[in-house]
């Protein structure tokens, strides 16, 4: 799968391409990040932000995955929120860039880590602020935690149209695959079971997340969930689908050059 | 212990009751639940302010999850649910969701210490203080009446941050005079010849003994402790005795054990609480504190073996 052919054109794919190299910087620099989820997560986020649909001034952005924070500094750093220099000192300490996210960073309305709370906050929040929406961003190996699903019936009880839970489905988890480490089978149809409007899409596709995310908005009364198809470590050839990226201790530089050349290429 | 077994005030139902008041005062004042509505006294709530009562199930991971989330949206809200679930169950939900957040959450735990008593181990919640104390921006309160209950739920309606209430099941006799100062502990009774430290029901006991000058400190302020009226009794008295429904790990007895040998003060001290022991069932709650060393005699021998 070619996952820049369907982005081509399309207006959104130089920021993207830009902000998977300042993630690759920072991972580089810091000798530490999750890379392979900050790769997969970085088109649905630049859809979120750079697509007009939202305005995250008024709206909320839950980052329940916390450890993609880097796909999300790099959002934040683009849209002016702290200088981008910011980046170079991310985990380090005194740094308001922790290696998973925190409110102490403009921009971000939730501290998150611990996996599977985000879209409990979220909902709480999209019930307390039915004026604006709400959109959540989790991944797959998060759906093994039983709270989850606590929210899922929760959000149908309460019909939380406000809410947009988008799951980045990378297929991999810090152990390994998803498959191997626990199956989550099909997670559409325990979405619909459960009331919620559901959307399948190639998580890489700008037009097509644009469309799911309209979809989502349209869905007044039930909440929606975009399931985002993605490849971890996507747009780094040698990074993409290999469980190894899910999160590095270092960078050699080698490496690195390889990964910088290719997104420059792009 | 025959005071608090025959008295005729609920500190839940007075928790209930202000919960209503308080919701007719506040249009901000949500109320999350777990399936237990009539335990912790929230029906009236429940039936008045629908859409301010938000029933979470059994399930309060989420509930501390949306708790935190309508705390983010502007709203005060109360946690309710049983000790033993709540902080228990979802404690990491507690320090992350709602702690690290700085959130307006009060999470109410019911039920507390061993005077659930037929419920048995797995609702006799021992731990509980143990394990907000040490949550950073999270305060920590035990009303020892069902009077002190309702000053202290009016007071946390108002504040800011995050905070534990730990309530207890039976109803328990009013203490004359009682008054709840934020951060403060009450002197309720001035002795010379040992300071006697607790919190909730299970202190009254000591008001039973008559034979020895005791200083009772109501510590209904947990968290934060009141150091200074504390190291002054204790300072007199050069004796220190703590009590607690609670384990003996962790709670109340060892945050002043700290205080103590951290301000230098020599005092002979004995921490009651349960030693590192599950609990388990009993008809009459008397019973579970004749077993665990909390009863009137378990506090009688230990002022002997201070004085």
């Amino acid at each position: 799968m070619n996952l820049f052919s369907n982005n081509k054109k399309h207006p959104l794919s130089e920021i993207s391409r830009e902000l998977r190299i300042d993630i690759l910087d920072t991972v580089f620099k810091a000798g530490f990040g999750h890379i392979g989820g900050s790769l997969s997560s970085i088109d649905i986020l630049v859809a979120l932000y750079f697509s007009k649909l939202f305005d995250f001034n008024r709206d909320h952005f839950i980052l329940s995955a916390g450890h993609l924070c880097l796909s999300h500094y790099a959002i934040l750093a683009k849209l002016g929120k702290f200088p981008k220099k910011l980046l170079d000192t991310y985990s380090e300490f005194g740094s308001i860039l922790q290696g998973h996210e925190s409110i102490d960073v403009p921009g971000v309305e939730y501290s998150s880590g611990s996996l599977g709370q985000g879209l409990s906050f979220a909902a709480g929040l999209a019930l307390g602020d039915k004026d604006h929406h709400t959109v959540c961003l989790t991944t797959d190996g998060e759906h093994n935690e039983g709270q989850i699903w606590e929210t899922v019936m929760f959000a149908n009880k309460y019909h939380l149209g406000n809410l947009i839970n988008i799951v980045d489905c990378n297929g991999i988890q810090i152990g390994g695959y998803t498959d191997d480490i626990m199956p989550l089978k099909s997670l559409a149809a325990k979405y619909i079971q459960n009331g919620w409007t559901v959307t399948t899409v190639n998580g890489h596709d700008f037009n097509a997340l644009h469309k799911a995310i309209i979809r989502s908005k349209n869905s007044t009364i039930y909440p929606a969930c975009i399931i985002a198809k993605t490849i971890s470590g996507s747009g780094i050839s040698f990074m993409e689908k290999n469980p190894q990226y899910h999160d590095v201790k270092s960078l050699p530089q080698n490496l690195y050059l390889t990964a910088l050349d290719e997104l420059n290429q792009k | 212990m025959n005071s608090i077994k025959n008295n005729n005030q609920s500190i839940r139902s007075a928790f209930g009751d202000t919960i209503f008041e308080l919701g007719s005062a506040m249009s901000n004042l949500y109320v999350v639940n777990v399936d237990l509505k009539t335990s912790l006294s929230l029906d009236k709530f429940a039936n008045k302010f629908r859409s301010r009562f938000i029933e979470c199930g059994v399930a309060e991971s989420n509930a501390a999850g949306i708790a935190a989330g309508l705390a983010k949206s502007g709203k005060t809200v109360f946690l309710t649910s049983f000790a033993c679930f709540s902080p228990a169950i979802n404690w990491a939900v507690i320090k992350q969701s709602i702690c690290y957040q700085n959130l307006p959450v009060i999470i109410v735990g019911s039920h507390a210490g061993l005077l659930s008593g037929d419920l048995g181990a797995t609702h006799q919640m021992l731990e509980d203080v143990a394990l907000m104390r040490t949550l950073p921006n999270m305060s920590v309160c035990a009303p020892i009446d069902a009077n002190e209950t309702t000053d202290i739920v009016k007071y946390l309606a108002k504040t800011i941050s995050p905070a534990y209430l730990r309530l207890v099941r039976p109803s328990t006799p009013i203490v004359p005079k009682i008054k709840f100062t934020p951060g403060k502990s009450q002197i309720i009774q001035s002795g010379s010849d040992v300071t006697v430290l607790g919190y909730g029901p299970v202190l009254l006991q000591s008001l039973e003994i008559k034979n020895f000058k005791l200083e009772i400190i109501n510590c209904s302020s947990i968290k934060p402790l009141d150091s200074e009226t504390i190291l002054k009794s204790i300072k007199k008295t050069g004796r220190c005795l703590v009590i607690e429904d609670h384990q003996k790990n962790g709670g109340l007895g060892d945050a002043v054990a700290n205080l103590i040998l951290s301000s230098g003060i020599k005092c002979k001290f004995i921490s009651l609480g349960v030693d590192n022991q599950f609990g388990q069932s009993a008809k009459d709650w008397q019973t579970l504190y004749d077993h665990y060393g909390l009863a009137k005699k378990a506090i009688i021998n230990a002022i002997k073996k201070l004085l």
